[in-house]
């Protein structure tokens, strides 16, 4: 029997990697020697364009897949230990559900498979779906069907809570409900990872975000310090001749000169925005100057760019 | 076993309208139609007459339809995510497939019970014997067409690859000497196929191994081993295909 004390991570990745059979004698590598740990009670968004590895990732944590190589511990244990037990739970992005069972049905089956599991009726209403229990899920919505599958993560009671793009197809208003319940839930000290493309999601809901792009982490750290990891600001201005504005190419820093009717805008790396600025007011009698920071879009985009697409190696 | 999860299983196909059609009313119909409404229904066939020759081989052919469904749907299920969903929960794959062996001995047993209901009450007759040996045997054969219907949904991931083992089926059934009573070259060919060897068996208690031509003409009998060598041989290379199938999904996750 193993003992598990609350300061073993919540998750802990060893250099794990997962290589997929290509086209022909290539393999593509989805997730290359990736090193994490999520402790107790955190909470953490998993951002990534698409092809960055987010899913392969979550699925060895939840042992659907085994790593190539590396090593993976859930709660301590090796993942489908960590399942069997119920400790660890998820919604899947890509979790299939059976058409033909009413919302209701599909609870009860999936509670039937779970020891001590949570009551139905109780998990129903938790995840919001009292009022289409009865409807059959081939019927309901694609938010629908993702509370569903909130509902059968919420079974187990469990300890780590993996969410996979939880919120795909569902309009703003469900979503921000979701995740108000997401948040009681998390308050009550379970440990929560999401995978999302909203980056307003994960600065929103995580303490901690992890980037993830071409297999690799790229960031990781809170919202405020992945912002900054973007070195871009943007300053803006009217001008009263805008082909004056050409002019600022040439300064220090400057990567991108954009000009829209009187409005220009000009991209520049951080440390030399203030003397684009002067330029501006002074040479070029500018008027409503703002300068901007990054926001965590801009960050995002400049942090992977150079690694989205996957590793092919020969064999 | 779990009640609760063999129940919704079995429920969800009961009330799939088409899906009883096919597992239930059409082989009662056939049975009727070919078996009880022709004259030469009450002609004695062995231990018994030739509608209960007809009876045993609709029963079977009910039973095989519905295990194949069972079979196929458990595979098509599972690739298009629902396997995802389980692999969340402590459940073995083991235990999954004793829970869709169970569902697919009940729904095949169902045609069985409903068409040999009909049997006494329209003419079919046989020693009791019979009955007893010809219902176990199909009853127990029928879950080899399970695996018959993994390997097509294994093979295609689709409903429609479900449907089309469906249809393959019904060639097989007149291979299988069970629509038409077969002789010659055709009933050479039928021994290698598979429905031949499940009803053949079935048929054996009522028969002892006489099958009976287009013009009612008894053929020369059978011995056991030739539907039992069928049926095994049939059942393994089924489950070679079935791991074989099941491996290369494997490899390519």
């Amino acid at each position: 029997m193993h003992t598990i004390t609350t300061t073993t991570p919540a998750i802990d990745l060893r250099n794990l990697t997962k290589r997929f059979p290509g086209r022909g004698s290539r393999q593509v590598v989805a997730v290359a020697g990736l090193d994490l740990t999520v402790a107790r009670g955190e909470i953490v968004a998993l951002l990534g364009p698409n092809g960055a590895g987010k899913t392969t990732t979550l699925d060895m944590i939840l042992g659907l897949t085994p790593p190539s190589s590396g090593e993976v511990r859930t709660l301590g244990l090796p993942p489908r230990a960590a399942v069997a037990a119920g400790r660890v739970s998820a919604v899947l992005q890509t979790g299939g559900l059976l058409g033909d069972l009413t919302v209701r049905e599909t609870v009860r089956m999936i509670a039937s498979l779970i020891p001590d599991a949570a009551p139905v009726d109780e998990v129903i209403g938790r995840a919001g779906i009292a009022a289409i229990a009865g409807r059959r899920v081939a019927k309901c919505s694609g938010g629908e069907k993702q509370r569903l599958r909130f509902a059968l993560a919420l079974l187990a009671d469990p300890d780590l809570l993996i969410l996979d793009e939880p919120t795909a197809g569902m309009d703003v208003t469900a979503r921000q409900q979701f995740w108000e319940t997401m948040r009681a839930d998390a308050d009550a000290g379970r440990t929560v990872v999401f995978a999302t493309h909203y980056l307003q999601e994960a600065e929103a809901f995580a303490e901690r975000i992890v980037v993830m792009a071409g297999g690799r982490i790229v960031a990781d750290g809170t919202v405020a310090e992945v912002r900054g990891l973007a070195t871009t600001r943007t300053v803006s201005a009217d001008l009263e001749d805008p082909r004056a504005g050409d002019r600022l190419r040439a300064m220090p820093g400057v990567t991108r000169v954009a000009v829209t009717g009187r409005r220009v805008e000009i991209a520049v790396e951080a440390a030399h925005s203030d003397r684009v600025a002067r330029a501006l007011l002074t040479d070029l009698a500018a008027t409503d100057l703002e300068i901007a920071t990054a926001s965590l879009e801009a960050a995002f985009v400049a942090i992977t760019d150079d690694h989205t697409d996957p590793i092919e190696v020969a064999p | 076993m779990n009640p609760t999860f063999i129940g919704l299983e079995l429920r969800r196909v009961i009330r799939d309208v088409p899906a009883m059609f096919f597992i239930v009313v059409l082989p009662a119909f056939f049975y009727l139609v070919f078996g009880a409404g022709q004259d030469y229904s009450d002609q004695p066939a062995g231990n018994g007459n030739v509608a209960m020759y007809v009876l045993i081989a609709m029963a079977g052919y009910g039973a095989a339809t519905a295990t194949t469904g069972i079979g196929g749907f458990a595979a098509v299920e599972r690739l298009q995510g629902w396997g995802r969903q389980l692999g969340l929960t402590p459940v073995r794959d083991r235990q999954l497939v004793a829970a869709k062996t169970v569902v697919a001995l009940a729904l095949g047993v169902l045609p069985i019970c409903v068409v040999f209901a009909l049997g006494p009450a329209t003419g079919a007759e046989a020693d009791p014997g019979v009955w007893l040996l010809s219902g176990l045997a199909l009853a127990a054969g029928a879950v080899v067409w399970s695996l018959y219907g993994l390997c097509f949904g294994l093979a295609f991931r689709s409903e429609a690859a479900v449907s089309i083992g469906s249809g393959v089926l019904v060639v097989l059934a007149f291979l299988g000497n069970i629509f038409i009573p077969l002789s010659g070259t055709l009933l050479t060919i039928a021994k290698f196929t598979p429905l031949y060897g499940y009803v053949g068996l079935a048929r054996h208690p009522l028969t002892d191994g006489v099958n009976v031509d287009g013009s009612g003409r008894q053929l020369a009998a059978e011995p056991l081993w030739v539907p039992v060598a069928n049926v095994t041989a049939w059942t393994v290379v089924f489950a070679l295909v079935a791991t074989w199938l099941i491996r290369r999904g494997r490899s390519r996750q």
